[in-house]
């Protein structure tokens, strides 16, 4: 079974919100102002599994040290957040290997 | 058959649902095969304006669409644009199916109209139909019929 992003946030505790109920560019400045290291991918690349939603260039903040990732979450009524979550570094690596930049 | 996938937004906006019946009438008129992606509650409002189905006959959710989404899946894309949430959806499906598109972009407030048009126009290749609207659909429905004459033969 795939893992489901929105049923992890719902079930989990680790994950901090770091900018909800936003615009998408609001979040993407959130994100790069709190992040360590600062990847951008395309629209609709997956990560842990769900597409990420969002503007291009889409920034996605890795923090190595901690094993976080910063990703913007949208949903149709209520715009997007700004989630930091921890993450296997293995995963670290897939996001890597598709950032445009 | 050509596809064609109409992208719902937020139900909120009055203007949504008339227009997309309207749109999917039209597309099926030209041709197409046409699914209608949206949220639940997006769909409670479109089953209700269209019982017996005439128009609207595939229907998915939003993010299981999402989920199985490639390249060329569909024909031909018409999104809804009218909140900052819904042109993010908008961008996103654009970049992954990579077919003709038709983004329908309104707001009653002019200025963020200006920006999900700059939005849309910066980030795809986008046919856009923009309107200062919210209750009333006609000024969209006017420019959507010059928009699919344009795009569909």
């Amino acid at each position: 079974m795939s893992f489901c992003l929105e049923t992890y946030l719902q079930q989990s505790d680790d994950y901090q919100i770091l900018l909800s109920r936003a615009g998408f560019k609001d979040c993407a400045k959130i994100i790069q102002e709190n992040a360590r290291e600062i990847v951008f991918i395309k629209p609709g690349e997956k990560i842990l599994g769900a597409r990420i939603i969002g503007i291009p260039p889409i920034p996605i903040g890795i923090n190595e040290e901690k094993g976080t990732i910063i990703i913007p979450y949208t949903k149709p009524c209520y715009g997007t957040a700004a989630v930091e979550l921890p993450v296997e570094l293995e995963e670290i690596e897939k996001i890597k290997a598709v950032a445009t930049s | 058959m050509k596809k064609a996938l109409i992208l719902l937004g937020c139900p909120e906006s009055p203007s949504q649902t008339p227009l997309a019946v309207y749109a999917a009438y039209k597309l099926k008129k030209k041709g197409f095969e046409v699914t209608i992606a949206g949220t639940p509650s997006a769909m409670k409002l479109m089953d209700i304006s269209d019982p017996e189905e005439h128009y609207l006959t595939c229907k998915i959710d939003i993010d299981s669409c999402l989920g199985d989404l490639g390249e060329g899946s569909y024909d031909l894309l018409l999104g809804f644009a009218h909140k900052d949430a819904a042109v993010s959806y908008f961008v996103t499906f654009y970049h992954i199916l990579q077919v003709p598109s038709i983004a329908m972009v309104f707001e009653k407030d002019p200025q963020l109209l200006e920006e999900f048009e700059k939005q849309v126009q910066e980030s795809t290749g986008a046919k856009i139909v923009s309107a200062r609207a919210y209750h009333n659909p006609t000024p969209l429905r006017v420019k959507l019929d010059r928009a699919i004459e344009e795009m569909v033969i």
